[in-house]
């Protein structure tokens, strides 16, 4: 047991503490050498100091820090509190919730260490412990509502959602007097219970606690949504169906509104008179004013239900009105119905009806002629009634009634993507953008294009034109910053087609990271939340983020990356950069071209970077974010040079296998990669799914033939492992 | 002050610096601020009493619905085949060795079971 | 169309959306702080024409609303705040904006009691001036200076919800009788 500090160093310590809170990170170092000086084997004060020293990023210095003072104190909590500290701000949750414990051992009572070790197991969804934990919490602070709330939440999402309604209901039983109306935590905590009793199935309990307990509620929209849904479920189908009725009052845009209008009422799929009446009773009484009744009159909605004859008068009437007010949108409005070949064609026919009836009176640029030119562009381009020499010769006399129409310019460049000619398509669209310089929208197309025709340096430049002029780093840096993955996945993308796999790399872990950081943002939710009282939409998060990675944007990016790692683990020198033996001819010039190209982009950065060291004001202070945007890698080389492609190719196969196992793209991936790594067993697990998911796939096939070709000619397979491997495939050759 | 290196930049628009604060103030960690609600101290206690014992037993619930789930009967699980299923599987020699018991100790079942899950 | 309240799950599509339309963009939690700040508030128009390609398609967001409550009001009126409204350029006049904007204000009345609603925008943005100032009668309160970070001033705007506020009245009187 060390000796208590004397009365000064304690007050010093004390500095230390709130220099560490403060984040004044230097007048904490200093303060707490001072008491390392005279007591220098205090382990407080070294744990202290390593956490200050993680908190300037000097990451392994902390470690052996604080590993060192718990070598000289291992009973203080302290020193086992910042050591978990430390793991959490690694990222290794597992020995952060262990330091933890510890720590809560030593000093049962710091409600500081057991709210972080709480938050952390609700972090890696350990709900048992969670449950654990809260309960503790509870026990310290019974007066406050959210001790219980917290964990009646616990309960909720370990499974136990009785226990969950009990917790809040004994604390509701603990109030002097009911909360005023317009207490809205406790509003939402009554919505939140009538939730829990909904999702155990008691619909007419809940109903009548809706009825009771809710009828004031604050919020109106989650009372008549559940109240339509509780009578739906209990068969009050006139009841349900006036319920419906009053939200289709309130919003009449929500379709699923008029399902369940259509299913209480009993409607059948092909009655569609009836359904269509549905949408006639609807589109005039909406009473959030007048106004809005008109231009919402959901007629494209409608338009689903209706057939034949009714259908083409709806259509013709909505097109009129649209295309004489020349809404450009009005094809996107209505190219839904284009699933139905009778809708696609009358639609089509009424178009070049309307264009007929226009072209006498032909002066207006957006309205009238011009309009039907365009919907008939969009209608040949789309891919449902393509016809690209039709779209090319629309779009071309739209643009002849108007130049410099961005959407007209924008769609003839999405034609000429279509047909196939990247690069005019490219100069297009900038074109376009170039005719409305203050819209980002048309600006992202443009870059998107330049992109898509592997002009890289020409898309940032564009992209540059918005993002923010003052970011360290230039365009990319804010692109980064504001996590804009869609330039970042098509920048990866260009890359990879050029041959330049390390760029490519660098963009596809950005994207990884982000979806890290996107995990990492629940954190602060866990305590904020409860302050905040909003558990319904803390649970929608909660539950939003235990799959967050099946997110097309991660697959994309990941599956992208595999497809790199792949190849480099096939050929060692098809980085690019090494040269090596070529089999081929074209490969290798393609690979000189994309090693030359690197080297120039190296020279470009070095070149910059001496500008900005020369630009920059000698008066002004360096700062730290100068330091943390420091890129080691910035060209990628490193990635691209990795001797553990397949190793590397796990870090987003692990994640996309997990979130996705439904997707066969996904599957067949995972294929590869454990057949790369002799790792038979997964290897024919990916297979086997594959085959469930997409049995027609060629590619699936080809996987088939190459797995058993192994399976012919591995000798050195375990037996057990053989053994396996032969039943499961049987089982699949067979069925 | 000295200490400049340690802060953010400032927030260089109005609008910045809104977005700026908003994030701020989400990890403020001002739990015990909550005032307390006008709760009845003495049903508090008893709430907490009733709670209290309602709450453990939900514990031993959650413990023994735990137990019938992975049926931990005394199977005995060859070292070698754990090293198998760990390198085969990549799983940890837990997870592994709680697979292999899953499948009465037998590799083969236990790999197949996985891959077929 | 399909409007309707924001969902966490929504929100790496309205980030993209916010980002493809509008020069001030926010990381993910800051969206995420609005979703479970106001819940209540914040409003979604979905391309309802396109069928789910594959399990994990999410919907594709085509305009957004993200609203919020001012938390210290400095006349202490309680009120609310457009932090950011934008409709894709491919669906925009077909009246989206102002759908998402008026279930947005009723929610705004409804769970938090809130008098008026507030926005900033850019002088020079003709077409969102036209929406806020005549479609929905927007008034504009006073310029702010160099607002925004390339130096552009903003207009404060507000609109009164007392309209509103009486029509939520009547309706939960005829509700009580």
């Amino acid at each position: 047991m060390p000796k208590p500090l004397a009365p000064k160093e304690a007050a010093q310590f004390r500095t230390v503490i709130r220099s560490y809170e403060d984040k004044q990170y230097k007048r904490g170092l200093k303060t707490a050498d001072l008491i390392l000086k005279k007591s220098p084997k205090h382990g407080d004060t070294m744990a202290m100091k390593a956490l200050i020293l993680n908190g300037q990023g000097k990451t392994d210095e902390a470690f052996a820090l604080a590993k060192e003072a718990l070598t000289v104190d291992m009973k203080s909590h302290i020193c086992w509190h910042v050591y978990g500290l430390l793991y959490r701000a690694n990222k290794n949750f597992e020995e952060a919730i262990k330091a933890y414990k510890f720590a809560l051992k030593l000093e049962p009572e710091s409600p500081q260490i057991q709210r972080d070790l709480a938050i952390l197991q609700v972090q890696m969804r350990d709900y048992q412990g969670y449950v654990q934990s809260r309960t503790a919490m509870l026990q310290a602070q019974p007066q406050l509502r959210q001790s219980w709330t917290a964990l009646a939440i616990a309960h909720h999402l370990s499974g136990s959602l009785s226990e969950a309604e009990n917790v809040l209901t004994t604390y509701e039983g603990t109030l002097k007097s009911t909360p005023s109306r317009h207490d809205l935590e406790h509003s939402e905590a009554v919505m939140y219970k009538n939730s829990l009793m909904a999702e155990q199935g008691d619909y007419q309990r809940a109903l009548d606690h809706l009825n009771g307990s809710a009828k004031h509620n604050l919020d109106r929209l989650a009372v008549m949504e559940a109240r339509a849904e509780y009578l739906a479920k209990l068969g009050r189908k006139e009841e349900a169906a006036k319920a419906c009725r009053a939200l289709l009052d309130r919003n009449s845009e929500h379709p699923a509104y008029y399902e369940k209008l259509a299913a209480v009422l009993e409607l059948s799929e092909a009655d569609s008179r009836a359904r269509k009446a549905i949408y006639d009773d609807k589109a005039h009484t909406t009473r959030l004013s007048e106004r809005q009744a008109i231009t919402s009159a959901p007629v494209p909605t409608k338009a689903n239900f209706a057939a034949g004859d009714e259908f083409k008068q709806a259509a013709e009437e909505y097109l009129t009105l649209m295309l004489s007010k020349g809404v450009p949108s009005t094809f996107a409005n209505l190219k839904h119905l284009y699933s139905d070949t009778f809708k696609k064609n009358t639609l089509k026919e009424l178009a070049e009806k309307y264009l007929q009836s226009q072209s006498s009176d032909s002066s207006s640029k957006d309205k009238g002629e011009a309009a039907a030119l365009y919907y008939l562009a969009q209608h040949h381009n789309y891919h449902l009634s393509r016809d690209l020499t039709e779209a090319m010769d629309f779009v071309d006399k739209a643009i002849g009634k108007d130049p410099k129409s961005v959407d007209f310019n924008m769609t003839k460049a999405w034609i000429l993507k279509h047909v196939g000619n990247l690069q005019k398509a490219s100069e297009m669209m900038d074109h376009a953008r170039k005719l409305d310089l203050k819209d980002r929208y048309i600006n992202s197309k443009a870059a998107k294009y330049q992109l898509r025709n592997n002009e890289n340096e020409k898309a940032l430049k564009t992209v540059g034109l918005f993002t923010r002029a003052d970011t360290v780093g230039g365009p990319l840096a804010d692109l980064l910053d504001m996590q804009c993955i869609w330039y970042l996945t098509e920048d990866g993308e260009a890359y990879a087609r050029e041959g330049n796999i390390g760029m490519a790399l660098k963009r596809f872990h950005a994207v990884g990271n982000i979806f890290d950081v996107w995990q990492e943002d629940q954190f602060d939710f866990h305590s904020f939340s409860l302050r905040k009282g909003q558990i319904r939409a803390y649970i929608d998060m909660m539950r939003w983020e235990d799959h967050v990675r099946d997110h097309p944007f991660y697959s994309r990016a990941a599956l992208d990356a595999i497809g790199i790692y792949l190849k480099i683990a096939d050929k060692p020198s098809a980085n690019g950069v090494n040269g090596g033996d070529e089999e081929n001819t074209e490969d290798a010039l393609a690979k000189k071209k994309a090693a030359k190209k690197v080297k120039k982009e190296q020279q470009r950065l070095e070149r910059e970077a001496a500008d900005k060291q020369a630009k920059q004001d000698p008066n002004k202070a360096s700062q730290s974010t100068d330091a943390k945007k420091k890129d080691d890698d910035p060209l990628g080389l490193k990635l691209a040079a990795t001797t553990d492609p397949l190793g590397e190719a796990m870090k987003f196969l692990g994640p996309l296998l997990e979130a996705c196992p439904k997707s066969s793209e996904a599957q067949i991936a995972g294929f590869e990669v454990y057949m790369q790594r002799r790792k038979y067993v997964l290897a024919l697990g990916c297979l086997n799914a594959a085959l469930a998911l997409d049995s027609d796939s060629p590619k699936v096939h080809e996987q088939v033939v190459a797995f058993r070709s192994m399976l012919n000619s591995a000798s050195d397979l375990a037996p057990k492992v053989a053994e396996v491997l032969e039943a499961e495939f049987k089982a699949v050759s067979e069925s | 002050t000295g200490d400049v290196d340690d802060e953010l930049p400032a927030a260089k628009s109005a609008e910045d610096r809104k977005a700026a604060s908003a994030l701020a103030s989400l990890d403020a960690n001002n739990d015990d601020a909550a005032a307390a609600r006008d709760v009845d101290q003495e049903a508090v206690n008893k709430a907490m009493k009733s709670h209290g014992g309602a709450g453990a037993a939900a514990a031993s619930k959650t413990n023994a619905s735990a137990a019938k789930a992975a049926p931990t009967k005394n199977v005995k699980v060859d070292a070698a085949d754990v090293a198998l299923v760990v390198d085969q599987l990549e799983l940890t020699r837990a997870k592994a060795t709680e697979l292999l018991k899953a499948h009465d100790g037998d590799a083969v079942k236990a790999m197949r079971g996985f891959i077929s899950a | 169309m399909d409007i309707r309240l924001l969902t966490s799950a929504d929100l790496p599509l309205i980030q993209h959306a916010n980002l493809e339309n509008l020069p001030e963009n926010y990381f993910l939690k800051y969206y995420l702080s609005h979703a479970l700040s106001w819940p209540q508030l914040s409003f979604v128009a979905v391309d309802a024409s396109r069928p789910r390609r594959s399990e994990y398609e999410y919907p594709k967001i085509v305009g957004y609303v993200l609203a919020k409550m001012e938390e210290e009001p400095a006349d202490g009126v309680p009120h609310g705040h457009i932090t950011s409204l934008s409709v894709m350029r491919t669906h925009r006049r077909l009246g989206i904006a102002e759908k998402l904007m008026r279930q947005s204000q009723l929610a705004m009345v409804e769970t938090f009691q809130a008098k008026y609603v507030s926005l900033h925008v850019r002088v020079s943005n003709v077409a969102a001036r036209h929406l806020y100032e005549d479609t929905l009668r927007f008034q504009n309160e006073k310029t702010e200076a160099k607002y925004y970070a390339d130096g552009e001033d903003a207009f404060c705007m507000r609109l009164d919800l007392g309209a509103i506020r009486s029509q939520v009245d009547d309706d939960g009187a005829a509700e009580d009788e």
